[in-house]
């Protein structure tokens, strides 16, 4: 079957700057494929590629059979990353007009629209004025607007920008209802977490290029950090005598968390086991896998770049999540 | 074209129901309909009349008692009245005209005529002194020396001199030269044994009314309204292209800063949003000059003037607008997707605003002459040659034929260049923010795309 998006080595460059180089990406038909890399990686621009509001200046693009996404435009939504709305415009009116864009009957759109508002819970808002209305609200319209045609393909960069945490839960369960309903996701965010939570698959960029394109779950288990972070019951205890212990290959101390680095024979239950014998345990766990981690350490190996610089880019989410 | 047209009605919809532009749009009807009801009653609030004594050192005898009968009120009502009818263009004379008929203008003239006493003195250094003296409560104005040949030069007529008070209303010294002008005549005509009425009927020619003679028939030339007739076209058009794309660009800019326009280019090709934008905002404009004309026709008709406005000037008005508002909106879009804010777009607005008044000031040197070489060369250089082509087709003097369609083919050309480079710039600059560009970027622009 064919993919609901292929790159074949794209290439783009604004001036002197390569923002987007030999780049290949393949996303099957719905997946939910997450497009991460830090601010300035490329990631807006390849996006800009996809819907064909950018063209590429080598390489070629297929969007859900097509070369071009003109010729899907009705078939695929997209939230770009500066999204705004007509600020006199009454909210009903905008839709409708995104609709009729889109090629969707009034009738058709009405009844979609009505359901939506009484999903999302934007009661009374159809007569508003889009400056009405408060940021979250802005972003649920905004989302309507996106889906209103039912898309196959749908297109989002960086969607969690700017959220604040309820915001940001309620749109994440509206992607997961757009990829359960069979829609193909493509993603691009610069908050890794929100990857890992969400995509079955990932492709990291850096610098215009692509440095990991593979299955959360293979990368968890290529990457797996094989250690644990442990935190004695008396915080003033001696660890040094850790290292001693069979499995254990090294301590270090990371933001007020010890972690112990496991050898590669070293099962972590045995471990786990052997150091709360060792010492009086509050807390101990497998570390788990981070992207961040994993994209920092791809791009330091391949270019001997400045780790933390990296990771400032990547990991710090504007906003804790609740969950 | 479905999207274009859906992308036309909202701009047109979301331009004509602002407050800004209804108000905008009925502003000139309104001041005009104001002007022709209100200004009659502004018009109609009488001055007041010039009040006080004026003193007459008459030598001859013979023209004070004529002044005294030529000053008063009455008389110099019926004068004016009479002026006003002779100066008044016929088609105009019983209909309103600034407001006021003609009966309202004899109402008020005589209502405003200076109620002057007259008192006769015997010497000008006793009138001199008179005028000097303040102590009294009279009002006094001014005295008039009449000269002792005044009345019987054989060698030539003499007049009169004038002496005025400090700080006079400066109607008097009119006044009492009209005043002295009849008395005058009248007592000239008397001492040569003529009657006045003789004199009178002597003096007046009536003004002829005009004819046009054409193959469709005659009708009545009004030559004033003729001359202005090219300055109205090219100000309907002017009008019609600056709200069309003044339109475009603001709300392009709107657009962009709003973020909106990303949005908008996931669903429409950048070529459709501006194709959609330029037929809205050209619906707009077309709206405003079908009333604007519209009204004109129906102003002209009730004068009987309608012949003066010929069925394909009307016709021409309306393709020289299309292609002009295409070449200039088109451009206008350009740059209000290339910049971030209004305040940007005034340096790449220049140049534009340039063509647009250019035609303006050729016009005079046009209407001089239709047909010298420098009409006709600026007849083909686009986009002034729509203006000088309409100038020249409502002037005295039309063009042939084929230099009016020779103009249409090159405003057409230079549309479809402008369309060509603005979809380019639209293109680059919709996405396009940071540091304003100028012009060689978006040339630059253009090229890239």
């Amino acid at each position: 079957m064919e993919p609901a998006l292929r790159l074949s080595s794209v290439t783009k460059t604004f001036g002197t700057m390569r923002a987007v180089e030999r780049l290949d990406l393949e996303v099957p038909r719905g997946a939910l494929y997450g497009v991460i890399g830090p601010n300035g990686a490329g990631k807006t621009t390849t996006i800009r590629i996809v819907m064909s509001i950018l063209f590429p200046d080598s390489g070629s693009v297929s969007v859900l059979g097509h070369p071009s996404a003109l010729a899907a435009k009705d078939r695929i939504g997209y939230l770009p990353e500066e999204r705004g709305l007509y600020r006199k415009m009454r909210v009903g009116d905008f839709l409708t007009y995104m609709a009729r864009l889109k090629g969707v009957p009034d009738n058709q759109s009405r009844a979609f629209i009505v359901q939506a508002f009484e999903r999302l819970d934007l009661h009374e808002v159809a007569d508003k004025r889009c400056e009405e209305l408060s940021k979250g609200m802005q972003q649920k319209v905004q989302f309507i607007a996106t889906t209103v045609h039912r898309p196959d393909l749908l297109i989002l960069d960086e969607p969690f920008s700017g959220l604040d945490p309820v915001s940001t839960r309620m749109l994440r369960d509206l992607i997961l209802e757009e990829h359960r309903r069979g829609a193909t996701i493509l993603f691009s965010t610069h908050v890794m977490m929100h990857a890992e939570q969400l995509c079955d698959r990932v492709v990291m960029i850096h610098k215009g290029r692509k440095v990991l394109d593979e299955a959360v779950a293979a990368i968890r288990h290529q990457y797996d950090p094989r250690s644990l972070e442990f935190e004695p019951l008396d915080p003033k205890a001696d660890l040094s005598g850790l290292t001693d212990l069979p499995g254990v290959e090294r301590i270090e101390s990371v933001d007020r968390v010890t972690r112990v680095t496991l050898t590669a024979e070293c099962a972590p239950g045995e471990a786990i086991a052997r150091i709360t014998a060792a010492l009086p345990t509050a807390r101990i766990e497998v570390a788990r896998l981070r992207l961040d981690d994993v994209f920092v350490q791809l791009v330091s190996a391949d270019a001997g770049g400045d780790a933390s610089e990296l990771r400032a880019g990547l990991s710090s989410p504007e906003v804790a999540e609740v969950r | 074209m479905t999207k274009i047209l859906h992308i036309a009605r909202r701009e047109f919809v979301a331009t004509v129901m602002t407050r800004g532009f209804m108000i905008g749009l009925l502003l000139m009807p309104v001041l005009l309909a104001l002007g022709f009801a209100v200004g009659p009653k502004l018009m109609a609030q009488q001055t007041k009349p010039v009040h006080g004594t004026v003193a007459v050192v008459d030598p001859t005898g013979e023209v004070t008692a004529r002044l005294r009968e030529a000053m008063a009120p009455d008389a110099v009502a019926r004068r004016r009245a009479a002026a006003v009818d002779a100066n008044l263009p016929t088609a105009l004379r019983d209909v309103g005209m600034a407001g006021a008929t003609t009966a309202q203008v004899r109402e008020r003239t005589a209502a405003e005529a200076p109620r002057l006493e007259l008192i006769d003195l015997s010497d000008v250094a006793t009138a001199r002194a008179w005028l000097l003296d303040r102590s009294v409560s009279d009002q006094r104005l001014a005295v008039i020396a009449v000269k002792p040949n005044a009345v019987r030069g054989n060698a030539g007529y003499g007049s009169y001199d004038l002496y005025l008070a400090p700080r006079v209303d400066p109607r008097l010294e009119g006044g009492v030269y009209d005043d002295m002008r009849e008395a005058l005549v009248a007592a000239r005509s008397a001492a040569v044994g003529l009657a006045r009425e003789r004199v009178d009927a002597v003096m007046t020619v009536a003004r002829p009314q005009a004819t046009t003679v054409t193959s469709a028939g005659d009708h009545q030339a009004d030559s004033q309204f003729a001359q202005a007739l090219p300055f109205i076209f090219i100000m309907l058009m002017f009008f019609g292209v600056m709200v069309g794309g003044q339109g475009l660009m603001t709300s392009t800019i709107e657009e962009k800063s709003s973020r909106v326009v990303e949005v908008l280019l996931s669903a429409v090709s950048p070529f459709e949003l501006m194709a959609g934008k330029l037929l809205g905002q050209l619906a707009v404009s077309a709206v405003t000059l079908a009333l604007y004309v519209g009204v004109g026709l129906v102003v002209l008709s009730s004068l009987a003037m309608i012949g003066l406005v010929q069925p394909m000037m009307v016709v021409y008005l309306v393709i020289f607008f299309v292609v002009t508002y295409a070449t200039l909106g088109a451009l206008m879009a350009a740059i209000g997707a290339a910049v971030n804010e209004m305040r940007e777009a005034q340096s790449l607005m220049t140049p534009i605003t340039l063509m647009i008044v250019l035609p303006a000031m050729f016009a005079t040197p046009i209407l001089r002459n239709p047909s010298s070489t420098f009409a006709t060369v600026i007849s083909f250089v686009p986009p002034m040659n729509a203006f000088a082509m309409l100038i020249r087709i409502t002037s005295s003097a039309p063009p042939p034929a084929w230099q009016i369609w020779l103009t249409v083919v090159v405003s057409v050309g230079a549309a479809l260049a402008a369309l060509w480079f603005a979809a380019k710039v639209f293109k680059v600059g919709l996405l396009m923010f940071g540091k304003p560009p100028n012009l060689t970027t978006l040339i630059k622009w253009a090229r890239m795309a």
